[in-house]
């Protein structure tokens, strides 16, 4: 359905535009370059998505760009059969002055539909939409998610051969986006061929056959969506690494007396060995201390915040009756072990080094945020909300069924 | 059987056209959605246009030309301006759209996978359109005043294919050099006045010297304008080897816009 076979796409940077057509005409090199895509192959066959990872400035737009025609290559091939269409960025070239009617219209021409096809489809168009009345407003009035379930209904009816979808789809409201993901799916079981570039690792997960990562302009990893997420995380931890001001500011954020600091701290699931666990996975936990001056009861605080900052789950070593006695100058390695059985999304870790059940008598140490990990897919069995409590169900005979064997003794 | 790429490209074409025809139908009509009367206003700018002209110069100023029976004497300078007014701003309109058409459609262009060389096509459509609006009046307004109608009527449609491929020539040229400079845009802006002016469109040719004579016959609009007026109002047969010169012209331009769009498309996408 889709095969690219080393694409090359690079970007003239010029110091002046009329430079750029002094160039074009002469072929005199007066530019400097940034490769966006280099050595680029992979394939994407019937019924099949896959996944496309990296981080911002990797090359994913630039992919999509070139795959729907709208950027030239510099070397390469793209072969797709059929109509590719998608929901790239906003809008996908809607006129903001013109109804949302009319802008099916223009859009599905531009798509490739004929009058007819257009007509045929017009009305399953505007009811996906859910646009209702709306349709004959001026686009401009439209809010962005409504935009983007425009711009997705009339991708998806322009019976695409390919479809392509980037993190447009995550400016609809949940409700929608399910209806998306939904139609992506039976669009793929239709045989269709989906390129997915996403940010959430968790649709990836669950979405796609395969994936791959992007990582300046190139394929870092192909192959099984999860080791292909957690590559990705790798890449993501070695860029916060390399981000020395981001980690120093991380360092600032702790406060407190520092008679007992962290000097390290690590943690990571023990499944999935990375900062990326399943939900059921258990989050291991290590702490490097050291105490600048003898304490008598120090006691150990870890703290679970999803990404709206609201408290998941937190305890320390009091409230687990673990006594931690340090003397001057000693280090010590703590390790926790969390069952992480929460709902799937990005989490950070505070931690906290204090004496008594809290930490307002002597804080020795205060870190927020010093972790981040993120729970993405179910390793045990779905489950709605925050977290999984533990639950028994018993299935018996109800009494306002009558049973079959009532019935037959009279 | 026709080669292959040819065939190919003759298809590419027609799937292209009935989105060309839209953009061209939302120039005319959509853009009045909204107002008042709405697609009225397509007709109205070339109807009182013409009013003014006939108004003005045959009423109020009454100015003649010479060659006419004395029964249309009163608006024999109507005529000559109305023929010179509506092929000059059919022209012009068109010309100046087509070389910002690249800039103003970008927002399309960079989401849509559209070609580059349909596109003016579009702009071309809509104003041959409203061309031809302001000529239906014009006819209505000669058969009012019993101004002669002959056969060679029939060229006129032929001058103005004539006149679309220079300014699809011409524009694309332009279209596709603005995108690298944006001073092409301010200089068509500036310029398309200064080639109003040099072209015997308000004044009559004949009161130029001898050697004015000899650069007008380089501006290309001249030997267009003169056309029209050749076949409508003196109707007999335009000059021709001006004309051959001017499609000449045309498939120079022509071959040129193609050669450096083919040459720079990959950059023009990307600095769109």
């Amino acid at each position: 359905m889709i095969t690219v076979s080393e694409l090359h796409k690079s970007f003239k940077l010029f110091a002046k535009p009329a430079d750029r057509l002094i160039e074009a005409i002469t072929g005199r090199v007066r530019h400097s370059t940034h490769t966006a895509l280099e050595n680029i192959s992979f394939q994407v066959g019937r019924g099949e998505v896959l996944g496309v990872l990296g981080r911002n400035g990797a090359g994913k737009s630039t992919l999509l760009k070139l795959m729907t025609g709208v950027l030239l290559p510099d070397a390469g091939r793209i072969d797709i059969e059929g109509r590719v269409t998608g929901l790239l960025e906003l809008g996908t070239g809607f006129n903001p002055e013109l109804s949302g009617a009319q802008n099916i219209t223009t859009n599905a021409l531009m798509l490739g539909m004929s009058h007819q096809e257009i007509e045929a489809r017009y009305q399953e168009i505007i009811d996906f939409s859910e646009l209702g009345d709306y349709i004959h407003e001026p686009l401009r009035t439209y809010s962005s998610g409504m935009i983007m379930r425009l711009g997705f209904a009339i991708a998806i009816h322009a019976d695409p051969a390919c479809f392509l979808v980037d993190e447009a789809l995550s400016v609809g409201d949940g409700y929608f986006q399910q209806k998306c993901m939904k139609r992506i799916q039976a669009f793929k079981e239709a045989g269709g061929a989906i390129l997915f570039v996403s940010h959430d690792l968790n649709a990836v997960k669950v979405l796609c056959d395969r994936a791959l990562v992007l990582e300046g302009g190139r394929i870092v990893h192909q192959g099984d969506p999860e080791q292909a997420v957690n590559h990705y995380n790798r890449i993501m931890a070695r860029q916060a690494e390399e981000e020395e001001g981001r980690l120093q500011a991380r360092q600032e954020g702790a406060y407190g007396t520092r008679q007992v600091e962290i000097r390290h701290a690590d943690a990571w699931g023990r499944r999935s060995g990375s900062a990326t666990l399943g939900s059921g996975d258990v989050l291991e936990v290590v702490l490097d201390l050291e105490a600048h001056q003898a304490l008598d009861d120090v006691v150990i605080g870890i703290l679970i915040r999803d990404r709206f900052g609201q408290d998941i789950f937190g305890t320390n070593t009091h409230h687990h009756c673990q006594r931690l006695r340090l003397a001057a100058g000693e280090r010590r390695r703590v390790h926790l072990a969390i069952g992480a059985d929460i709902a799937p999304g990005k989490y950070t870790l505070t931690l906290a080094l204090h004496s008594g059940d809290h930490h307002l008598d002597d804080c020795y140490w205060w870190q927020d945020g010093a972790l981040q990990f993120e729970v993405a897919g179910y390793l045990e069995g779905k489950f709605s909300g925050l977290c999984r409590l533990p639950c028994q169900i018993a299935l018996e005979d109800s009494t306002a069924c009558p049973s079959p064997s009532r019935q037959e003794a009279p | 059987m026709m080669p292959y790429p040819l065939r190919r490209r003759l298809h590419g074409w027609r799937r292209q056209f009935p989105l060309i025809w839209h953009l061209a139908r939302q120039e005319l009509i959509d853009r009045h959605k909204g107002s008042l009367i709405g697609k009225a206003w397509t007709l109205i700018s070339p109807l009182v246009n013409i009013l003014v002209f006939v108004l003005v110069f045959s009423r109020i100023m009454g100015a003649r030309l010479e060659g006419f029976g004395a029964e249309i004497d009163q608006y024999s300078y109507s005529i000559y301006l109305i023929i010179g007014i509506l092929a000059w701003t059919a022209f012009a309109k068109s010309l100046s759209s087509i070389t910002n058409v690249f800039s103003e459609r970008a927002g399309v262009i960079t989401k849509v996978k559209l070609s580059l060389k349909a596109l003016p096509i579009s702009v071309l459509i809509a104003e041959a359109i409203i061309y031809a609006i302001g000529m239906s009046f014009f006819m209505v307004f000669l058969w009012w005043v019993d101004f002669p109608f002959g056969v060679w009527w029939l060229g006129v449609p032929v001058v103005f294919a004539l006149q679309l491929a220079f300014t699809y020539a011409l524009g694309l040229l332009l279209a596709v050099l603005a995108v690298y400079l944006k001073d092409i845009r301010e200089g068509v802006a500036v310029l398309l006045p200064v080639w109003f002016w040099t072209t015997p469109i308000v004044y009559v040719s004949d009161i130029l010297p001898e050697w004015v004579m000899h650069y007008l016959r380089l501006n290309p609009l001249y030997h267009l304008i003169d056309a029209y007026r050749e076949l409508i109002m003196y109707q007999r047969l335009p000059d021709i080897m001006g004309l051959a010169n001017l499609l000449l012209l045309t498939l120079l331009l022509a071959g040129a816009a193609f050669w450096l769009l083919g040459r720079t498309e990959r950059d023009l996408r990307d600095c769109l």
